[in-house]
């Protein structure tokens, strides 16, 4: 004869059991859309400096960023002199380029946005952190594991059938505080191509941030790309007039709030 | 024992005459097929790798595989004197080369954006005869560009036109130029007509901040030929300054891969036809062995040994291989004579031939090889296969042989 379980036993069981189901598999969706917020907010002022770097030489310059929402941002060289002023525009679906020595904005072609950035190994995809992975892709929650006292979850990205995306596979790696630690683009063989790895991450603006990272292209040693964040506001009241071609022409001069 | 064979073979004049006739035909047929491919690969080849190529190039050593900028290197001019002494080498055009992007207002495009010397780059591409509207580039010539057929179309550019050019330096820095475009070529290539931009060097140096440095040295002479000869010494010369020299089936692997395969299938066939031939020739002699089995018998009675009466026979088939190939050589030569000057037409040839810029009309080319490989292999399977009589008379019985029908 078996004895009953007692009532609160098993109620108490029940919610053990539920509440670490939900503490081991949250919706990768969510967890991706949460890092992606992370990282660029609702809207965002950064400053940054980016070092290219290859086998036989290496290239810094620094940069700052506008974002809003998830279409539109506004990145300024500020330096070295050469390259101070050249600047890129993503408004809705279009890119464009202002070059200060031509005096001209170009509009680059969709197929554009896949390449590099500016000679780096960020592409313009990369820079304007489009949501393409949260909408064009199927989301599968890969193995948890543990860094610095926090959880860390994998989520593999498969693209949808129809998606226009070049890659076969996409693996994010997305700390339980929403920081983005990595992300690994598979090619359609399932070979690993390019590597996004987040070196260091530091308060900033309010808000734990990747502040430092780097892009490796896998099948090339020594081809990297590391941008570090220096400044950053988030979240912040931008005016209409930033993500306008007139103020990629002639820049307003903007602070802060 | 020669003079016999010459006998015998006209006591049976029609019989002679019309394997004489098989065994020119034959050949002729190998000597004009082969000559015609010969002819249509050296025209595959020098066309194709004249109209931009080159017949060969000195870049860096990774430039084949990872085609960039950076790999460049210096003192171009010294090196394209030194490599244009070289017997057999005319020119050697210094170019520097990148992808960039070229807009005209909303329009923009991927390029391929080539810095040429003007002057060398005439000697060494058809390019530069192959505008179509306002001019090539001169020596002088600074903002200025030519672009291929294409890529004007997609960016509705006319001469006298401004375009846009943006990319990346060497350097890493922003690279970016107005330019005029002055003219518009159409080399019938669709690549280099969608994507080739050619500006002068001097610019293109300025523009993407790699003063004196150029990415490769286009090579061209009076024929591929001699070119291909000269390369080791190419080699030699660059070998110090750590370049390398890059031939033509490097340049154009699919070319080359074409070629090859295009001559192995062809090898099928030729020898198809030779063992045809070979057939047909065994079948005739064995014929007219049997119908003299008389003959032999009585030469056998009257003393003589039977390998002289074999080697008699097969004598008779040297003579016949002798004078039906020089026949045949003679008839193919005057036909590969008349076609090479006046070209053969093929109907519905042209649009298969322009992927590789050929003409539309094939030229057969007249050399050793071509002359003398498929009569030689004719020859060489007739004479082998000649021991089969020969072995059938060695055995005849003189008695039995002359009471034979």
């Amino acid at each position: 004869m078996k004895k009953p379980l007692p009532h609160a036993l098993l109620l108490l069981c029940f919610a053990l059991l539920s509440h670490s189901v939900q503490a081991a598999a949250p919706d990768p969706t969510a967890l991706l859309q949460a890092a992606l917020h992370q990282w660029r907010g609702d809207s965002s002022y950064t400053e940054l400096t980016m070092v290219i770097h290859r086998p036989d030489w290496q290239r810094r310059s620094s940069l700052v960023a506008w974002t809003e929402g998830k279409s539109e941002s506004l990145v300024r060289f500020t330096a070295p002199p050469g390259d101070a002023g050249n600047a890129t525009l993503k408004h809705g679906p279009d890119l464009w380029l202002y070059n200060p020595k031509l005096g001209q904005i170009i509009k680059l072609p969709f197929s554009m946005m896949a390449q590099g950035w500016a000679g780096s190994d960020f592409s313009y995809n990369d820079l304007a952190k489009t949501d393409q992975i949260v909408t064009d892709y199927a989301h599968v929650l890969g193995p948890t594991g543990e860094s610095d006292g926090h959880t860390v979850y994998t989520v593999d990205c498969t693209p949808k059938p129809d998606a226009p995306v070049v890659w076969g596979k996409v693996t994010l790696r997305i700390r339980d505080d929403d920081v983005l630690l990595g992300e690994t683009w598979f090619a359609q063989d399932m070979k690993p191509v390019r590597r996004l790895e987040t070196l260091q991450v530091a308060p900033l603006g309010g808000r734990a941030y990747p502040v430092k990272m780097r892009m490796s292209v896998l099948d090339k040693p020594g081809h990297w790309t590391e941008l570090t964040t220096t400044k950053g506001r988030f979240d912040l009241k931008l005016e209409g007039y930033l993500f306008t071609l007139s103020n990629l022409r002639n820049p307003r001069s903007w602070s802060a709030p | 024992m020669i003079e016999l064979a010459w006998r015998n073979l006209w006591r049976q004049p029609r019989r002679t005459l019309l394997t004489l006739a098989v065994i020119a035909l034959a050949g002729a047929v190998t000597v004009f097929l082969l000559a015609l491919q010969v002819g249509s690969y050296a025209t595959m080849k020098s066309n194709t790798l004249r109209i931009f190529d080159g017949y060969a190039q000195v870049q860096g050593p990774g430039y084949l595989n990872d085609p960039v900028m950076r790999r460049a290197f210096g003192r171009p001019d010294r090196l394209a004197t030194a490599i244009q002494d070289i017997p057999g080498v005319g020119t050697a055009a210094p170019r520097a080369a990148t992808y960039a992007l070229v807009s005209l207002g909303p329009h923009s495009v991927g390029a391929y954006v080539v810095g040429v010397a003007p002057q060398a780059e005439k000697r060494v591409s058809s390019i530069p005869r192959s505008i179509h509207s306002g001019r090539y580039l001169q020596p002088g010539d600074s903002p200025e560009v030519v672009i291929g057929q294409a890529l004007a179309r997609n960016l509705g550019v006319k001469v006298g036109d401004r375009i846009t050019l943006l990319g990346t330096a060497r350097d890493g820095s922003v690279a970016a130029d107005a330019l005029t475009v002055r003219g518009i070529f159409a080399s019938g290539v669709s690549t280099l007509d969608r994507q080739l931009v050619e500006m002068p060097l001097s610019r293109f140096q300025a523009d993407f901040a790699m003063p004196g440095m150029v990415n490769l040295l286009a090579l061209s002479g009076n024929s591929l030929s001699r070119v291909q000869a000269a390369l080791p010494e190419v080699r030699r010369i660059v070998a110090p300054e750590h370049l390398v020299v890059r031939s033509w089936g490097e340049l154009e692997p699919g070319l080359e891969a074409a070629i090859r395969l295009d001559a192995s299938t062809s090898m099928l066939w030729y020898a198809s036809l030779v063992i045809v031939v070979v057939i047909l020739l065994l079948n005739t002699l064995l014929m007219s062995v049997l119908e003299r089995t008389r003959e032999f018998g009585v030469l056998l009675a009257l003393g003589m040994r039977p390998d002289a009466a074999a080697g008699m026979v097969w004598i008779e088939l040297l003579l016949l291989l002798t004078l039906g190939l020089s026949g045949g050589i003679v008839l193919s030569s005057g036909l590969v004579a008349w076609y090479g000057t006046h070209g053969l037409a093929l109907p519905g040839a042209s649009g298969v031939f322009a992927q590789w810029g050929l003409p539309s009309r094939m030229y057969p080319q007249l050399s050793a090889f071509s002359l003398l490989t498929g009569p030689a292999a004719i020859a060489a399977a007739t004479a082998a296969a000649g021991v089969i009589p020969y072995l059938r008379i060695r055995r005849l019985q003189p008695v039995t042989a002359m009471k034979a029908a």
